[in-house]
């Protein structure tokens, strides 16, 4: 083309000007000014750019700037967060003061959407919003913690207490029972794994908080249906520090931190009473089993024979030690957190620079987390139509976990208290050191002795570029990559591998995810009357995961633990996997706008997987929404009191496609192994019935909603009700296993969430020296399965499984409710006879008064499955926060109450701990069995387990969970101006927290009532939620902080 | 100009876009599993053949797999005898068991059913698709089909004991096979199917004995002989005749180990019953193969509870322990009694091998392994490879003092059958002549519960001759009435039978009508 094009003109008519003006001394017209708020108080860092060029500045501690511009048609352009942006013609001023006023900040805010932004009062769907401020009230390892509470309809669960922790998030409840119940996380524009990684943790897990800027959750329909087949369960975007304009900036936050021991520790026997205990329990075998007693079958189990090893016994058979195991597996060491930021640019090009460390020592010895990360963007407007830009990040994150299974939590309850940690020759002792108790190995030896390592690394990357095409519309193209390796390391030493000497693992899993997405907006306003937004898209996603793993035992010496699997006697397994999944999508979205009053979104996504069946791959997943600002209509303009309201409507169809590849296929295994000539020979047979119709799973949503401002957006509320219908679940239905299979998958079953959700945001006092806002949220999740693929109910899910079934899926009821048998109490001596007309649960023992009482449902005398009814049920009836946070000049102070309330628990704990003694220690309320002259209990009287005990699953176990958690105070300072200005700084706050604080439970429980157990079954773990089964304890975290900036 | 060469720049990218979205759709979206196979692309080569029948031996050990806490699956067949009890009450599924209240929920009852259809579906597999292999050695082709046949009929004779009526499926299933949703088969028509197995089995022309643990035609002589023998009994009740077969297919066995005492024999110690060493050997025609490379031997539960009797200290369950009663119904100077010398012990080594101590009860010594556990002095190896008996000659002498006594009475030849299992035993046996076929055919039946006590057989026994062992009387009750010790509940005429699993009712709506009582 022959014309030039129009930035080298502008660019040689600037040069122009500028040496006209350099000729004509126009050059080096300074502007100088005060930036105020609308009370006139300064403001300090505002950025003031001349635009059109790279000249930039801030303002100074006194809210004053100066600055060199071209001329009179110079713009400065005035812009500070939480403030409107200013621009100003410089013309022939010399000085320009400046009033910014505050964005009327709920409704001009700007919250991210699948593919865009949009003003928050122009949403027509249901979208929770974070921003940086709140995030940075609570110090958390994780994003996922950082969370909790904050959004209405977002449960977060903070299941454990150790370092990393472990969350489950459920927006708007379960959608699925075989496929995944977690959110879709997208970052910039990537998308995150979404399925459930190692040690039931999330990828976003992995991602370094202190780098996040903003979060929105999408709930309903209409805002996840751009995101289709991965849409079910809600949607978080989450978008990373971007570069600004203006002056360079450093910050350095850093915060220090001790963890302490949390509520609700168990309460144990001591030495005395387990001796105390012990000798009843030995005595009251002769009454249940007499027979055994008068044979002498008991008589090697006298405590006097067991009391001797002079090592741990005095001549006397007194114990020589009272180890309290709680105290000796647990810690208060000092925890750090380090993120240093560069942050600048100029009106073309800007980027941000971070690092952090991290480095969190667990409440139980040896436990760790650290992570090392980094972070580059830039964004750069290379050409008037065109702007590039990217962001990689890396993230290096080693834990060290001793809940991987129940061992150590569990052992800390149970290892004898008359044991010393380790006897004079400086071996460990252990339980299983006592004759004829069980033969387990200490708490303390376990957290030596034994090592879980988990290495991950994640590298997340992203490019744009942005095409002006024309007037209103742009094209947008995102490349994103997203490798995930977690190596998982173990071993055990030759004291606690037995069977082995000694036995260790390696294992290294590698996900690599890339996506390719490009679509193209459109943004058209018709006399300010009409205002329509377009999107149209199409995507293509691909991941590849590999992984592999060996393992070998009988090592010579625990020196190498699993860094040198060679040197082992045994070589032991070796394996590898890989899977390759991949996605294709087209999705368009349309927002229109009448007079700013009336909206309308219709959003639709067409997702193409190779997970499904061959005629099914592709599904079509439409929403629609509407909304009416009422505020705008002239009968509420100007109304005093309602400044804003508006209620919004919604229907769509989302979807969920998180099953394991190749599911639709009929698969073999090769993973068979027998034996032949005492040699292992691999086998190949069947493994998968194939569905070719295998398809999506749906989920149809319905959401109505009002937002209401009132006295200026002062106080503002948000209600939303929902209903989810999920139809065509993935599910592992099962099949006659007269076929040699037990399960197909299969689209059947449905299951409904219905919901409200109420948040109110409210600055009750806004004075110069003293503000006090509150925050407020409840929500409420009634979920009910409605159909399955078979009348049969679904067990084993959730749970340790270690007893019979303690969760049942079953139509009609929530998912994954507690099953158990109910315990009406201990049977009393007047019922002696009644008692013994039971076939015998107990040992084939006859049953006696002092044993435990089931209702007998059926009336056959006999305790068995038809007992068993729904006993409970882990999701709570509603749950919120209430956070108040109160600025007294300087001084702030937030107080972030979390509660919950019909949550049961199924308290586990009580088999091993309550319904058996004489193997281990036991928890002190044992000393609150039954007696003849103590009836009135619970607890089934004392005797070895020997002479026969009675263990269920029962209504005993099942507590209110309900609870009010003090889960942040902070306290912070921010220095004033004139000492940031004394001190070089623009930005200096100190401040200390305590998360955890207080725990105020229904039920008297041990532990924590938000919980999961730590080896819940397999990938049902989404139905656990509410089970205690000897858990990381949750600490209270005390913390120090310090962020500066200049 | 601008908006020209802009808009031209959006006419690139809309062809870019549309070349790339055509470019798409095709291969992108396209499945093949990497670490699987499928059926397809299988079955081609001999090499498929024998990874398909090892398939098949690996699920046998589906009886050694958990059924919940502190048990396993072969529990089912031990607890519902009476010979047996529990020193924990944790696991509720196997105390229903004990207590002969199970039902269609009950654990070990599921597992069983869905573990032999497994088992059945593995072997229809191989029966199915290797005949079509070419090129393949004729003789392998045979072995492998004749294995596969044997397999299969053994996980349909357990099947048919256990719950009478069942679906009979021979042919491997997809979702869209015809009897995917089967009704129950007669009892006769299974039967027809283990017989019509075992005898193409037979001919086979495996080797008599097969030391790799591979089946081999000693095995299939014997599992044929004790078909015949049950189906002589309860229910079929097919008399004379099939006792005949089963003692002339037992006599086969017979014929041949006397003249090859040294292939097929009885061990001359009870300690080489549950010895690493003698493994697939002399008296052991058949075995489920353990060894922990691939997995150990599934017996723990009967380890007593929480006393060091091993190299791994204080770690069993004594969830199946023997009833003191029946530990006391062997005859005196039984040395199957014998504390570590039959097949009870009464002490151990601490740890293993360290200070003898006193258990205060017997436990089950039979599938104890010294070798990996320790004894007197010696460290355990602590990597427990002994096998699970299935079929040991002991047996086979017995079916066939058992069926031959049927037929025409005690003769010289049962009588001599019965005698080497006595004489074993260090016990005396009355001359011949005293005996009439009663008081030898209870004689026989008490060996049978004495020698093949807690090897899973019994409750079979108790089935076909709808009869018990009474521990007091040291007689025999009728089945429905007999009071089990171990729990003091009697047996019911429903207990012949297992009741289907209620799920597996749910999910095939044609599988009706359940057991009666149930």
């Amino acid at each position: 083309m022959q014309t030039k094009s129009y930035p080298k003109m502008t660019a040689i008519l600037v040069a122009c000007l500028l040496s006209l003006g350099w000729m004509t001394t126009a050059i080096g017209q300074t502007v100088k000014g005060k930036v105020t708020d609308e009370k006139g108080e300064a403001l300090i860092g505002v950025n003031i750019i001349v635009k059109e060029t790279s000249k930039g500045t801030t303002t100074d501690l006194d809210g004053m700037y100066s600055i060199e511009v071209a001329g009179a048609n110079s713009v400065l352009s005035f812009t500070y967060l939480g403030y409107e942006s200013k621009d100003v013609v410089v013309n022939n001023q010399t000085v320009i003061n400046v009033t910014l006023s505050p964005d009327s900040k709920v409704l001009s805010e700007v919250v991210v959407i699948g593919y865009g932004t949009q003003r928050k009062s122009d949403l027509t769907g249901s979208v929770s919003s974070v921003k940086e401020n709140d995030l940075l009230e609570r110090p958390s390892p994780s994003l996922n913690q950082a969370l909790a509470g904050r959004m209405a309809g977002v449960q977060v669960n903070n299941n454990s207490g150790r370092p990393g922790g472990r969350t489950t998030v459920r927006v708007r409840g379960f959608s699925s029972i075989n496929s995944s119940n977690n959110p879709l996380y997208v970052v910039d524009g990537v998308m995150l794994p979404q399925g459930t990684q190692n040690q039931f943790s999330n990828a976003i897990d992995y991602i370094n908080p202190n780098d996040i800027v903003s979060v929105e959750v999408l709930k309903d329909a209409s805002s996840t249906a751009i995101y289709g087949a991965r849409g079910a369960n809600g949607v978080i975007l989450i978008t990373t520090r971007k570069g600004k304009a203006g002056e360079g900036t450093v910050s350095y936050n850093v915060d220090m931190s001790v963890n302490t021991t949390g509520p609700n520790k168990p309460d144990v026997l001591n030495a005395a009473e387990y001796v105390a205990v012990e000798d009843l329990a030995w005595r009251n075998m002769e009454k249940y089993d007499p027979t055994g007693w008068k044979a002498g079958k008991w008589a090697y189990l006298d405590p006097k024979l067991r009391r001797i090893d002079p090592r741990v016994w005095n001549a006397d058979g007194s114990p020589k030690f009272d180890t309290d195991w709680f105290e000796e597996s647990t810690q208060a060491s000092l925890s750090q957190n380090h993120n240093l930021g560069f942050n600048g640019g100029n009106e073309r090009t800007q980027y941000a620079f971070s690092m952090g460390y991290r480095d969190d020592q667990g409440l139980i010895k040896t436990t760790y987390m650290k992570r090392y990360s980094g972070r580059f963007t830039i964004d750069d407007q290379i050409k008037p139509w065109l702007k590039v830009g990217g962001t990689l990040s890396y993230n290096n994150q080693a834990e060290r976990l001793s809940d991987v299974n129940d061992a150590v939590s569990r052992q800390i309850v149970e290892d004898f208290p008359f044991l010393p940690v380790k006897y004079e020759d400086g071996t460990y002792a252990n339980n299983r050191d006592f004759p004829f108790a069980e033969g387990t190995f200490s708490s303390v030896h376990r957290l030596y002795g034994r090592q879980f390592i988990l290495n991950t690394q994640t590298t997340l990357g992203s490019f744009y570029a942005n095409i002006k095409l024309a007037k209103g519309l742009e094209f947008k193209s995102v490349a994103g990559v997203n490798i995930q390796t977690q190596e998982n390391n173990q071993s055990q030493t030759r004291t606690l591998a037995i069977a082995n000497r000694g036995e260790a693992s390696v294992s290294n899993r590698k996900e690599t995810f890339w996506s390719l997405e490009n679509y193209l907006t459109y943004n058209k306003s018709i006399n300010k009357i009409h205002n329509i937004n377009a999107l149209l898209g199409v995507s293509w996603q691909q991941t590849d995961v590999f992984g592999i793993s060996g393992n070998s035992r009988t090592f010579a010496t625990d020196y190498f633990g699993f860094n040198n699997l060679g040197a082992a006697g045994v070589i032991g397994g070796v394996g590898s996997d890989a899977a390759q999944f991949s996605f294709n999508s087209y999705f368009g979205r349309v927002n229109y706008s009448l007079k700013n009053k009336y909206l309308v979104t219709v959003t639709g996504r067409s997702d193409g997987s190779s997970k499904f069946g061959a005629n099914e791959k592709f599904a079509f997943f439409p929403s629609g929404a509407l909304a009416w600002r009422v505020s705008e209509e002239d009968f509420l303009k100007g109304n005093s009191v309602i400044s804003n309201l508006k209620v919004r409507t919604s229907y769509g169809l989302t979807g969920n496609s998180e099953i394991p590849a190749y599911s639709s296929l009929s698969l073999l295994s090769s993973n068979y192994a027998t034996v032949i000539g005492d040699t292992r020979v691999s086998g190949t047979g069947i493994s998968r019935l194939a569905n070719p119709n295998l398809q999506w799973e749906k989920t149809a949503q319905t959401d109505i909603g009002v937002e209401l401002g009132l006295f200026n957006n002062r106080l503002n509320l948000e209600l939303d009700y929902y209903y989810r219908l999920t139809t065509d679940m993935l599910l592992d239905a099962p099949v006659p296993s007269s076929s040699g299979y037990t399960t197909i998958r299969r689209n059947v079953g449905s299951m409904e969430n219905q919901g409200i959700e109420f948040t109110v945001n409210a600055t009750i006092v806004d004075k110069d020296k003293f503000q006090w806002t509150s925050f407020f949220n409840i929500s409420a999740n009634r979920n009910k399965v409605l159909t399955l693929a078979t009348p049969s109910d679904i067990f084993n899910v959730g749970g340790p499984n270690f007893t019979n079934p303690t969760n049942i899926i079953r139509i009609g009821e929530p998912v994954g409710s507690f099953w158990g048998l109910t315990r009406l109490g201990i049977w009393s001596e007047a019922e002696r006879a009644e008692a013994a007309k039971f076939t015998s649960y107990r040992n084939g023992l006859t049953i006696l008064p002092g044993d435990i009482k089931y209702k007998d449902f059926n009336g056959d005398y006999a305790i068995t499955d038809a007992d068993r009814s729904i006993i409970g049920n882990g999701t709570p009836d509603f749950w919120g926060t209430l956070s108040n946070t109160v600025r007294f000049g300087n001084l702030d102070l937030t107080l972030d109450l979390q509660y919950s309330y019909g949550n049961e628990v199924m308290l586990m704990n009580l088999h091993p701990s309550e319904d058996r003694q004489a193997l281990a220690n036991s928890y002190s309320s044992v000393l609150n069995a039954w007696t003849p002259t103590n009836q009135n209990t619970m607890i089934a009287e004392v005797r070895d387990t020997r002479a026969g005990y009675v263990t269920n699953v029962d209504t005993w176990w099942i507590k209110d969970g309900s609870f009010l958690r003090g889960r942040n105070l902070l306290v912070g300072y921010n220095f004033p101006a004139e000492t940031l200005s004394k001190l070089r700084l623009s930005k200096l706050r100190l401040y200390a927290s305590a998360q955890n604080f207080f725990l105020i439970v229904s039920d008297k429980i041990i532990g924590d009532p938000e919980v999961t157990p730590t080896n819940q079954g397999g990938g049902n773990s989404a139905f656990s939620q509410g089970m205690i089964w000897h858990n990381y304890p949750k600490p209270t975290v005390l913390l120090i902080g310090a962020q500066v900036a200049f | 100009m601008k908006i020209k060469n802009i808009s031209s720049a959006a006419k690139r990218f809309w062809v870019l876009l549309f070349v790339v979205v055509q470019m798409g759709c095709t291969e992108f979206l396209t499945e093949v599993a990497p670490s699987n196979l499928t059926p397809e692309s299988f079955y081609t080569i001999p090499d498929h053949a024998e990874a398909a029948i090892a398939s098949v031996y690996a699920d046998l050990r589906h009886m050694g797999n958990g059924a919940g806490i502190f048990s396993a699956n072969w529990q089912l067949l031990e607890a519902m005898t009476g010979t047996s009890t529990t020193e924990t009450a944790q696991n509720s599924d196997l105390n229903n068991l004990y207590g002969l209240v199970h039902d269609g929920f009950t654990i070990h009852i599921r597992n069983y059913y869905i573990g032999l259809y497994r088992v059945i579906a593995q072997a229809n597999q191989v029966i199915e698709k290797v005949p079509a292999i070419t090129p393949m050695d004729a003789a392998q082709k045979k072995r492998i089909l004749g294995e596969a046949q044997f397999l299969r009929a053994s996980a349909y004779f357990t099947a048919v004991q256990l719950w009478g009526d069942i679906p009979l499926i021979s042919k491997p299933q997809t979702a869209s096979s015809e009897d995917f949703n089967p009704s129950r088969a007669s009892v006769e028509s299974v039967y027809k199917l283990i017989v019509d197995d075992l005898v193409a089995a037979e001919a086979a022309g495996l080797p008599w004995m097969d030391a790799s643990g591979r089946v081999g035609s000693a095995a299939i002589k014997a599992q044929l002989a004790k078909v015949y023998l049950t189906m002589a009994g309860f229910p079929l009740k097919k008399g004379a005749s099939h006792y005949k077969l089963a003692a002339d297919k037992a006599f086969e066995v017979i014929t041949y180990a006397n003249s090859n005492p040294s292939v097929i024999n009885l061990f001359t110690t009870y300690y080489d019953v549950h010895r690493e060493s003698t493994k697939n050997k002399l008296e052991h025609l058949f075995m489920i193969q353990y060894n922990t490379s691939v997995a150990g031997n599934p017996m723990g539960n009967f380890f007593p509870n929480f006393k060091p009797v091993t190299f791994n200290g204080p770690g069993g369950t004594g969830s199946s322990v023997p009833t003191s009663a029946f530990y006391k119904s062997y005859e005196a100077g039984d040395l199957r009694a014998k504390n570590q010398e039959g097949y009870f012990y009464t002490s151990y080594f601490t740890n293993g091998n360290g200070a003898p101590f006193e258990l205060g009860a017997p436990y089950v010594f039979k599938h104890f392994n010294q070798t990996a556990n320790g004894f007197a002095g010696v460290a355990g190896s602590r990597n427990d490879n002994l096998n699970v008996p299935q079929i040991r000659y002991a047996e086979v002498l017995l079916i066939y003092a058992e069926a031959q006594n049927e037929v025409g009475g005690p003769t010289q030849a049962a009588y001599d059958a019965l005698k080497r299992i006595r004489d074993r035993a260090q016990l005396t046996t009355p001359a011949l002549g005293t005996f009439n076929a009663n008081s030898f055919r209870e004689l026989v039946w008490k060996e049978r519960w004495h020698e093949l006590c807690f090897e899973q057989i019994t409750w079979f026994d108790m089935v076909r001759l709808r009869k018990a062992f009474n521990e007091n009387t040291k007689g025999f009750d009728e089945f429905v009435g007999h009071t089990n010790l171990s729990s003091n509940q009697k047996l019911q005429q429903k207990h012949l039978l297992l009741p289907l699993p209620v799920p597996e009712m749910q999910n095939n709506p044609n599988l009706k009508p359940q057991n009666p009582g149930y």
